[in-house]
């Protein structure tokens, strides 16, 4: 059987209305007319589906992102970059990390170039992931898994980590306990900051699923933990009220923006030292903002004579 | 006299070992590294205390327990194949100035500006204490891997 290749070809002779696109205001529209044309169109050749460098590029994006969402430090995120497009074969590449973003550049110059830019946003530090992507950019590299593996690996990881909320909520009172000893306090204060602990972490969680941003949900609950602390203040036991906040606010503490932005000032990262630098500023004066004001209420409540 | 202060360091680590093993599991640490996590911990927070009762300075203590506490966790990461943040990011905790933050809120609001600004100093002070002492915990450490890369050897990649 011979079919000839017919195409269908819209015949609009006034190249105004397709220009503004207003093709059905014009009348000669509205009956649209079909002619049959046998000419062959070119055809263009399709596009492997996935062309090698644009495979790496990809998998080495997703690798640098899910590292930097985990709280990979910029060294270890463009080191581990590096190796691993340089184990794909292709070693003429650029690789930039910032704390809140990835650029990747493969092939500079050539005609098969191109790039990645991917947006991270600051989020929670999760150790484990960081060790299984490490796992797999160490087998990559060593040639244990292919990249097609290290792929699937790799968005299985994108995936919301499992969490248990009562073995956080555990955690964070075991903390603050812990804490509440190891900078004075006696035992009955840690007790009580066992307590705060698992409350801080409850209603981080409440808001977290409220969908309230950091800072403000920092400063509820950090108030909310302070006015709670302020109960000790009635009861007749030898409390001491300053040891019950801290112990009580320190699941807060940022000490891993603290460290991790000094650490890469002195690395020369400092754009990336001024983000983390200026997250612990800002959460450290969140929390101090809630506490201010608990104490502030406390006083207000008992006349200045319970501090 | 002896037996109280062998107590009191007795409660000081193990509450310093259940306070970093609840910070471990916070950031979703490996369920496998949770005692190593507290051991590196602990070790820094001993040193931390003892040069305390010795009588340095806040610096020299801080400087000094971190790259103990550095050398730990690079010393751990070989070990067991993974990354060093596993052991160092929960075990620099007790040394982090938490009490130093809050203290700081403390006598701003309640109006002692003096003593807020003598609190602030003393706590960025700490903070830079604890980073120079990672940086030089880690040079040392990377200072004798290319002593040890030889072309022969395999590569370590940490």
């Amino acid at each position: 059987m011979y079919f000839p290749k017919y195409t269908l070809v819209p015949e609009t002779d006034n190249i105004f209305s397709e220009a503004t696109g207003d093709i059905m205001y014009n009348p000669i529209n509205w009956f649209p007319k079909f002619s049959l044309s046998s000419e062959d169109k070119e055809v263009i050749p399709e596009a492997p589906p996935h062309p090698e460098h644009v495979g790496v590029m990809r998998l080495s994006a997703l690798m640098g992102a899910l590292l930097l969402k985990n709280g990979g430090e910029i060294y270890r995120v463009q080191d581990t970059l590096n190796r691993v497009i340089d184990a794909c074969g292709f070693p003429n590449h650029s690789v930039y990390v910032l704390s809140n973003g990835v650029f990747i550049t493969i092939n500079e110059g050539e005609p098969n170039a191109c790039s990645s830019v991917r947006h991270v946003p600051l989020g929670a530090v999760n150790l484990n992931r960081i060790a299984q992507i490490n796992q797999v950019s160490r087998d990559l590299c060593e040639g244990r898994i292919d990249r097609d593996t290290a792929y699937a690996t790799l968005l299985e990881y994108e995936k919301p980590y499992p969490v248990n909320p009562y073995k956080m909520i555990l955690a964070s009172g075991f903390a603050a306990a812990g804490f509440g000893i190891l900078f004075g306090g006696s035992l009955l204060d840690a007790t009580f900051g066992f307590v705060n602990g698992m409350l801080l972490q409850l209603v981080l969680d409440i808001l977290s699923i409220q969908h309230v941003t950091k800072f403000p949900s920092f400063i509820i609950s950090s108030l909310f933990v302070t006015l709670l602390s302020g109960l000790v203040l009635m009861v007749d036991l030898p409390f001491s009220f300053n040891q019950v906040v801290i112990a009580s606010i320190f699941p807060l503490v940022p000490g891993y923006s603290l460290t991790a932005s000094i650490r890469e000032l002195f690395n020369g990262d400092y754009l990336s030292g001024m983000i983390h630098l200026l997250d612990a500023l800002v959460t450290a004066f969140s929390i101090a903002v809630g506490v201010g004001m608990g104490i502030r209420l406390i006083q207000m409540m008992g006349g200045g004579m319970l501090l | 006299m002896i037996a109280q202060t062998i107590l009191h360091y007795f409660i000081q680590m193990t509450s310093c070992m259940v306070a970093v093993i609840a910070f471990s599991a916070i950031f979703h640490a490996p369920k496998k590294e949770y005692l190593y996590c507290g051991i590196s911990g602990t070790i820094g927070w001993m040193v931390y205390w003892v040069l305390r009762d010795v009588g340095f300075s806040n610096l020299v203590i801080n400087f000094t327990a971190t790259v103990v506490l550095t050398l730990f966790s690079w010393h751990m990461s070989m070990h067991r194949r993974m990354p060093v943040s596993v052991y160092l990011i929960p075990g620099i905790f007790p040394l982090v100035p938490g009490s130093g933050i809050y203290y700081t809120a403390y006598y701003f609001f309640m109006g002692f500006r003096g003593m807020a600004t003598a609190k602030f100093v003393s706590t960025m002070e700490a903070a830079g204490a604890i980073t120079v002492g990672i940086m030089l915990g880690s040079y040392l450490i990377r200072f004798n891997l290319h002593m040890g890369n030889r072309p022969g050897k395999q590569k370590i990649n940490t």
